[in-house]
């Protein structure tokens, strides 16, 4: 009576061992990837098989790129709030108006400038492969792809 | 005392048993009764389903080969529960990891700006 039970179990416990294993072993990599400093530029890494050296490399431009990004962004922000003061100011479209809002497109245009560009620079410091991967991807993911007859709806 | 010929003497009784008629009526419902009483006695022998289920497991468990055969078929079931939970956290993990990746570098993923 007891040897059929014992039979039962083990065969059940055997599968959530293999289970458990499995999973634990299989996803090591991600969790311990989630708790580093920077989790985005580790998955980078092993996403487009980058040599240690590759890896320094882009997480030096990284930091560069994300600074002056910051400082972009905080004039397009200083930009947009000077166009609400205006716009609250009136209710026509001045001179003023119209010159603060080509800086602003001009501020965006610059900071969309320098992160293709930072983009560029990253996909070149790959392997030509990875690197070409990365530019697709990235673009992809970066770019708007709406037509401009779509906007309207 | 022993017959002479057993098989003539078989012949003698099969052709008696061909010639007996019973010519007395059947009880009333007959019929209906003795399906009764068979359901009857169905119904007291049932066994429950669990327990029948648990001693068709038994005796299969008692097999070497089969007990050898369940715990095998549990381990790969649980390997490959594990590897196919794995893919699909990886590629959930990568999908999450990609979109941070964008959101860190392009600000215009940022609604505000």
């Amino acid at each position: 009576m007891r040897r059929p039970i014992l039979i039962l179990v083990a065969g059940l416990a055997l599968a959530v061992a293999a289970y458990c294993g499995v999973y634990y072993s299989g996803t090591a990599n991600c969790c311990h990837m989630n708790h580093g400093k920077t989790p985005e530029l580790a998955w980078l890494k092993q996403e487009f098989h980058l040599s240690d050296a590759e890896f320094k490399r882009i997480t030096e431009m990284h930091e560069a790129y994300l600074s002056g990004c910051a400082e972009r962004c905080r004039r397009i922000d200083q930009k947009n709030q000077e166009v609400a003061k205006l716009l609250a100011a009136t209710n026509n479209v001045t001179p003023e108006i119209e010159k603060a809002l080509t800086e602003s497109a001009l501020l965006r245009a610059d900071c969309q400038t320098k992160m293709l560009q930072h983009f560029y620079n990253v996909s070149r410091t790959m392997p030509p492969e990875q690197g070409k991967r990365y530019l697709a991807w990235v673009q992809q993911q970066t770019v708007p792809s709406d037509s401009h007859s779509q906007m309207h709806h | 005392m022993k017959p002479e010929n057993p098989m003539q003497s078989d012949e003698g009784l099969r052709q008696v048993l061909h010639q007996w008629k019973v010519d007395a009526p059947l009880p009333p419902r007959f019929q209906d009764q003795v399906w009764r009483r068979i359901e009857r006695t169905e119904a007291e022998v049932q066994i429950p389903a669990w327990v029948l289920l648990w001693q068709r497991l038994s005796a299969a468990l008692a097999r070497p080969t089969l007990a050898v055969s369940y715990v095998t078929i549990l381990l790969l079931t649980g390997l490959l529960a594990g590897y196919l939970q794995v893919r699909v956290t990886r590629a959930q993990a990568d999908e999450n990891m990609g979109a941070r990746y964008v959101q860190l570098v392009d600000p215009f993923q940022n609604p505000h700006r």
